[in-house]
C-alpha cells in the first residue's frame, strides 16, 4: 500500500488532515495526491486514503465515486472530459463527441491502444460561457470547434513526449 | 401553533410541523417514500406533493419539506396532485423490475402499495433497466439492489441515526448504489433496522427468506425479552415457528428501533434441543402424571420437614403474572424461602434500583432529550443495546456523554471518557454526591465534583448507572448522587441497566425477602429440602457454580419450569415446559418501572419446518399437535393451586393486592405502557461488599456482559450464535508487559472457578491491573458470571 504515495508525502497528509478540524474535508486532497502519483484510485488507494483520513474506506469511497474526475479504474495517461451538458449540448457537443471517437478510434468509456487518452462524457465543466467545453488532462479548452480537435489532440500528444 | 386547513379539515399544530405530519393528525395519510418519523424530512422522492391553494406558498409542493403555516389552505387529493404522483410513481418504476412474486417485501411494501394507490398499472417505459451486482452484507441482511428507488432512508437510518461507518451511498445520478466498500458483513449493531426502513426489497431480513408471506404471518404487539429496558417488538409466527421480529413503535421507549440481538434473538423460541414434554426423573409423563408426582412429593416433604423446607425461586424472565403467583403459591404452602433472583449481588441492586422516586427515572424518550448524560459503571452497547443508540441521539442534539467505567467501552458516538477502576467508584461517586464543593480528599472525587457541577448546570442532566458494576452500595450511592445534582425544576434522573426484562417486576415484590444466598444456605444446611424454579436458573446464574451445583445436589427434590434448556433443567426431577413470550401473554416491568403488557403470537409446538424435517408435513393424524405441551407459567401455577387461568381476574387482583400496580388491568399492549406510580420499599439490609485482596502479581477478574452470547434466550439463536466471539480475555498494555504477553496468543488464566485457556486482546482504551473476560455461554467462560465482588486471577503464558 505504501506503494501508492512515498512515506514524506503521506506524513504530509497526515500533517494536514491533524491541522483540519473536519478532516472529511481533504478527502478529495488525498485523493488527488493518489490519482496524481498513480493516475487512477485503486481499492488500495481508498484504503489508503481512508487510513490518512481516519475514516473508514467507505466513507472515501461515497465521495470518491461521486465525482466523475476521481477515477476509480485505470484510465489513458491524459482523460478527455466532453461536457454534455444543457449549454454544451445546445453549442454542439454531440459532434464533438462523434468527432473526437473518429479521431481516436476509440468509443466513450474507452481508452485509445497506446494508453494515451481516455474519452469521458461529463456532465459539467463549469465553462458554460465557453460552450462547448472539453477538458483535456488539466487543460480546460473552450468555444471548441470540430476542426480544431485533431490540432488540440496533437499538442496534448507532444506535451506528454517533451 | 399555526391553524391550517387540509382537505376542508381544520388543524392547528406546533410551530416547525410540517404539513404531512399536520395530515396525519387529520387521519390523512399522504403517500410518501423518504420521509420518516425518526429520520426527518430531505424531500427526495417527490412523492407527497400536495397542493397549497391559499397561504404563504402557492402551487404544488412537497408537504414534507413544507412547515405547517397559518392560513394554508392544502388539497392533498386535487386531480393536479394526483397526476403528479402518478408521474412520480411511474418514474420511480422505470428501473423498477417487476419480481414482486418472488421478492420478500411483497404485502408490505410500500412501493407496491403507493404503486397500485397511484393509478400506475400499466407500464409505458420499454427500455433496459438498470441493473447492480449485490454484496454479501453479511448473516442478517439480504442486499437486492435493482429494486432501489433512491429515497435514501437507508442510509438516513445507517450512518445518520445508528452512527454505522460501513454502509452508504455510492456514486452519483442514475449510478447510485447503497451498499459497502467491499462484501462483508455489516458492522453496526443495529444494522436489521434497514429491513424495517426499506420501502422497498432492496435490504430484507437473511433469516426470513422464503419462509412466509407477511399475511400468514401471525404477528401480535410483543416485548422483547434480551435485556433490561423492554423494547416493543411484533414478533411473526407461521407453521409453530417463529419466524422473524420486527421494530414495534413504543415512542417512550424504543422509539422505531430497535438492535440486532432483539431483532435476531428469536431463534432460541424454534431451537431443536427446547425441552418441550414434562419429565419425571428424565421421563417423559403426561401433565397429570407429573403434576400429582409433584405434589405428592411436596406434601410428603412438608409434612416431614415443614413447609420452610421449600424453596421458590424465579428470575427476571418470569413474567409479572409468574412472579405474583409464585408469592401467592410460596403463601399457600406456608414458605417465606422465596426468592425473585438467584444472583444476590444483582437481586439487591434491582431493589434499590426500584426503591427510588419513579418521577426521577428516565426513559430510553428522556436519554434521547437530555443534555446531559454520565454513565458509570455502564456498557450500553453489551448491557442494553438501545440506550447506545439512544444516547447517540441526545449526542447528535448537542448533549455531553461521560462515560466513567473499567472496561473498553465503545459507542456509535463520540463521547468523553474517564478510565476508572470499581474499586475507585466510591470515592467517585461520593464527589458527584457532592457538587459545589471544593474541599476533596482524592483526584477521583474530585471528578465525581466536577461531574456533579456539571450536573447541576445541565438542563436536562441524566445519570446512568450499571447495576453489575454498581453492585446494591453503589446504585445506591448513585441515587443519592442524583439527588444531590437536582434541582426542584429541573431533577437529575436516573437510569440503571438490570438483570432482565422482568427484573423491576422481582424487585418490587421480593420487599425485604430473603436473597438467594439464604436459599442456598438452607439448602446446603439440609433446611431446604426442595427447590421449585419458575424460569430460572440458579445453576448458571447464581455466580459460585460450584457451590451451586453441590447445593441443588443436596436437594430431595428440584422441580423446574422453562422453556430452554438450561443447566438447571438437566439437573431436574420434576421438568415442566413453559411457554416463550411470543406463546402467551403477560406483563413486563423494564428498567425504569413501566409496566407493559404482551399478547400471544402464536401457539407453542414443535415447528413444522422440524417436525416434517424439511419435507411433507407427517401422513399420520392424531388430535394433538406435536410439541404444544408447554404452557405458561402463571397458567401451569394457577392450576397447582386451583384457580382458574383467567388473566384479567389475575390482572385485577394483582392491582388490587397491590396498588403499585395500579391500572395493570387497563393497559393495552400496543400502548406505550404505564409506570409504576408509587416505588418500593428501599430493601431494610444490603449484602456486605466483599473485596478480595489483590496480590502483587494478580490481577482483578472483571466479568462483563457482551453483545452477543450472555444472555440466555438471544445466545441460543442459531444466526447470533455464529457472531459469538472465540473465548477471550483483555487486558492492559502495561500488564501485558508486566507478564510477557502477546496478543493473539493463547493465555492461562487462573480463576476461582478453574483455569482457562483463552486469546489474548490487548486494549489501551481500559484500567489497569485488571482481567476483563465476557459472559459467553456454551463456552469455557460460561462458569464466569457478571455481577460479581471483583474476584483475584492469575495470568500466565501458555
Amino acid at each position: 500500500m505504501a506503494m501508492l504515495l512515498s512515506e514524506k508525502q503521506i506524513a504530509q497528509l497526515k500533517r494536514r488532515v491533524r491541522e483540519t478540524p473536519h478532516p472529511r474535508e481533504m478527502v478529495l486532497d488525498v485523493l488527488h495526491a493518489i490519482q496524481d502519483a498513480n493516475g487512477w484510485v485503486s481499492d488500495e488507494g481508498i484504503e489508503l486514503a481512508a487510513i490518512i483520513l481516519g475514516l473508514s474506506p467507505l466513507q472515501v469511497e461515497e465521495i470518491a465515486t461521486f465525482y466523475d474526475k476521481i477515477y476509480r479504474r485505470p484510465v489513458g495517461r491524459k482523460v478527455i472530459h466532453i461536457c454534455d451538458s444543457i449549454c454544451c449540448w445546445s453549442r454542439g457537443s454531440e459532434t464533438l463527441m462523434l468527432r473526437l471517437q473518429q479521431l481516436l478510434g476509440i468509443a466513450a468509456g474507452e481508452t485509445t491502444t497506446d494508453g494515451m487518452f481516455t474519452l469521458l462524457p461529463t456532465c459539467c465543466l463549469g465553462a458554460c460561457a465557453d460552450a462547448p467545453a472539453v477538458r483535456i488532462g488539466k487543460t480546460l479548452y473552450g468555444k471548441v470547434a470540430p476542426e480544431q480537435l485533431e490540432t488540440i489532440l496533437d499538442g496534448e500528444r507532444t506535451e506528454v513526449k517533451s | 401553533m399555526p391553524t391550517l386547513i387540509i382537505d376542508n379539515q381544520t388543524v392547528t399544530v406546533p410551530e416547525g410541523t410540517n404539513v404531512l405530519e399536520a395530515a396525519k393528525r387529520l387521519g390523512i395519510e399522504i403517500p410518501h417514500f423518504c420521509y420518516h418519523e425518526a429520520l426527518g424530512s430531505v424531500g427526495a422522492c417527490r412523492l407527497c406533493a400536495v397542493e397549497f391553494r391559499e397561504g404563504p406558498v402557492k402551487g404544488i409542493q412537497m408537504s414534507c419539506m413544507t412547515p405547517a403555516k397559518d392560513g394554508m389552505v392544502v388539497d392533498t387529493g386535487s386531480a393536479e396532485v394526483l397526476a403528479y404522483r402518478a408521474q412520480v410513481i411511474e418514474w420511480l418504476m422505470t428501473n423498477h423490475p417487476h419480481d414482486c412474486p418472488v421478492c420478500d417485501e411483497g404485502g408490505e411494501c410500500q412501493l407496491q402499495d403507493m404503486t397500485v394507490a397511484g393509478g400506475h398499472g400499466i407500464r409505458r417505459y420499454t427500455g433496459p433497466k438498470r441493473t447492480y451486482q449485490n454484496q454479501n452484507l453479511g448473516p442478517f441482511i439480504v442486499h437486492e439492489m435493482n429494486r432501489c428507488i433512491q429515497c435514501y432512508r437507508c442510509v438516513r437510518t445507517y450512518q445518520d441515526y445508528c452512527g454505522g461507518t460501513d454502509f452508504g451511498v455510492l456514486g452519483s445520478r442514475q449510478r447510485l448504489y447503497f451498499g459497502r466498500f467491499s462484501d462483508g458483513p455489516l458492522e453496526s449493531p443495529f444494522a436489521g433496522n434497514l429491513v424495517d426502513v426499506c420501502p422497498t426489497g432492496v435490504l430484507t431480513d437473511k433469516t426470513y427468506r422464503f419462509k412466509s408471506r407477511v399475511w400468514d404471518l401471525q404477528e401480535a404487539p410483543s416485548i422483547c425479552p434480551h435485556c433490561s429496558l423492554g423494547c416493543a417488538v411484533t414478533p411473526g409466527a407461521r407453521y409453530r415457528q417463529l419466524q422473524r421480529r420486527r421494530a414495534r413503535l413504543n415512542n417512550q421507549t424504543n422509539g422505531h428501533f430497535i438492535c440486532d440481538r432483539g431483532r435476531f434473538g428469536y431463534g432460541y423460541a424454534n431451537h431443536p434441543d427446547r425441552p418441550r414434554y414434562p419429565l419425571v426423573g428424565h421421563r417423559r409423563v403426561t401433565w397429570q402424571e407429573a403434576l400429582a408426582a409433584m405434589q405428592s412429593k411436596l406434601q410428603e416433604l412438608g409434612e416431614l420437614f415443614g413447609s420452610g423446607s421449600i424453596g421458590l425461586l424465579t428470575s427476571s424472565r418470569a413474567t409479572l403474572e409468574t412472579q405474583f403467583l409464585t408469592k401467592r403459591w410460596a403463601a399457600a404452602l406456608g414458605s417465606d424461602q422465596l426468592c425473585f433472583e438467584a444472583h444476590p449481588r444483582r437481586d439487591f441492586a434491582s431493589r434499590v434500583a426500584a426503591s427510588q422516586q419513579l418521577d426521577r427515572s428516565a426513559s430510553l424518550e428522556d436519554v434521547r432529550n437530555c443534555d446531559l448524560a454520565v454513565l458509570i459503571g455502564a456498557d450500553p452497547l453489551s448491557e442494553a443495546p438501545m440506550l447506545a443508540l439512544a444516547l447517540r441521539q441526545a449526542a447528535r442534539r448537542g448533549a455531553r456523554i461521560v462515560i466513567v467505567d473499567p472496561r473498553p467501552v465503545v459507542l456509535p458516538v463520540a463521547f468523553e471518557r474517564h478510565a476508572v477502576s470499581v474499586d475507585k467508584f466510591s470515592q467517585l461517586l461520593r464527589g458527584l454526591g457532592r457538587p459545589q464543593q471544593g474541599d476533596f480528599s482524592s483526584s477521583m472525587e474530585e471528578l465525581g465534583g466536577s461531574l456533579a457541577n456539571a450536573l447541576l448546570a445541565a438542563q436536562r442532566p441524566l445519570l446512568i448507572g450499571g447495576t453489575d458494576l454498581l453492585g446494591p452500595q453503589g446504585t445506591q450511592a448513585l441515587q443519592h448522587a442524583a439527588k444531590a445534582c437536582s434541582q426542584p425544576e429541573k431533577p437529575c434522573r436516573t437510569m440503571f441497566m438490570l438483570t432482565g426484562p422482568n427484573s423491576f417486576g422481582g424487585a418490587l415484590l421480593s420487599a425485604n425477602g430473603p436473597g438467594f444466598d439464604s436459599l442456598m444456605e438452607g439448602m446446603e444446611q439440609g433446611r431446604i429440602k426442595a427447590l421449585l424454579c419458575f424460569e430460572a436458573d440458579p445453576l448458571a446464574d447464581y455466580p459460585d457454580r460450584k457451590r451451586s451445583r453441590a447445593a441443588l445436589a443436596r436437594l430431595d427434590m428440584l422441580a423446574v419450569f422453562d422453556c430452554a434448556a438450561t443447566a438447571t433443567v438437566q439437573e431436574s426431577d420434576f421438568f415442566f415446559p413453559t411457554t416463550t413470550v411470543e406463546e402467551s401473554v403477560g406483563t413486563l416491568i423494564n428498567n425504569e418501572g413501566r409496566m407493559q403488557t404482551f399478547e400471544q403470537v402464536f401457539s407453542a409446538g414443535t415447528p413444522l419446518a422440524e417436525s416434517a424435517s424439511g419435507s411433507h408435513p407427517p401422513r399420520f393424524f392424531t388430535r394433538d399437535i406435536p410439541g404444544s405441551e408447554p404452557q405458561s407459567a402463571w397458567g401451569i401455577l394457577s392450576a397447582l393451586m386451583g384457580r382458574s387461568a383467567d388473566l384479567d381476574a389475575l390482572r385485577r387482583e394483582i392491582e388490587k393486592n397491590d396498588h403499585r400496580f395500579a391500572g395493570l388491568s387497563q393497559l393495552k399492549a400496543n400502548g406505550e405502557g404505564r409506570r409504576i406510580a408509587i416505588p418500593s420499599q428501599h430493601p431494610e439490609s444490603l449484602p456486605l461488599n466483599i473485596a478480595s485482596s489483590i496480590g502483587s502479581d494478580q490481577l482483578q477478574l472483571l466479568v462483563t456482559e457482551t453483545l452477543y452470547g450472555s444472555e440466555l434466550l438471544s445466545s441460543l439463536s442459531p444466526c447470533l450464535q455464529e457472531l459469538i466471539p472465540a473465548p477471550f480475555v483483555t487486558v492492559h498494555p502495561q500488564d501485558a508487559t508486566r507478564f510477557k504477553l502477546e496478543e493473539g496468543k493463547k493465555v492461562l488464566l487462573g480463576t476461582p472457578m478453574g483455569d482457562l485457556t483463552l486469546t489474548l486482546r490487548i486494549e489501551g482504551d481500559m484500567v489497569p491491573g485488571v482481567a476483563i473476560v465476557p459472559r459467553l455461554r456454551g463456552t469455557v467462560l460460561e462458569p464466569l458470571v457478571p455481577g460479581t465482588e471483583s474476584l483475584p486471577c492469575r495470568i500466565e503464558k501458555v
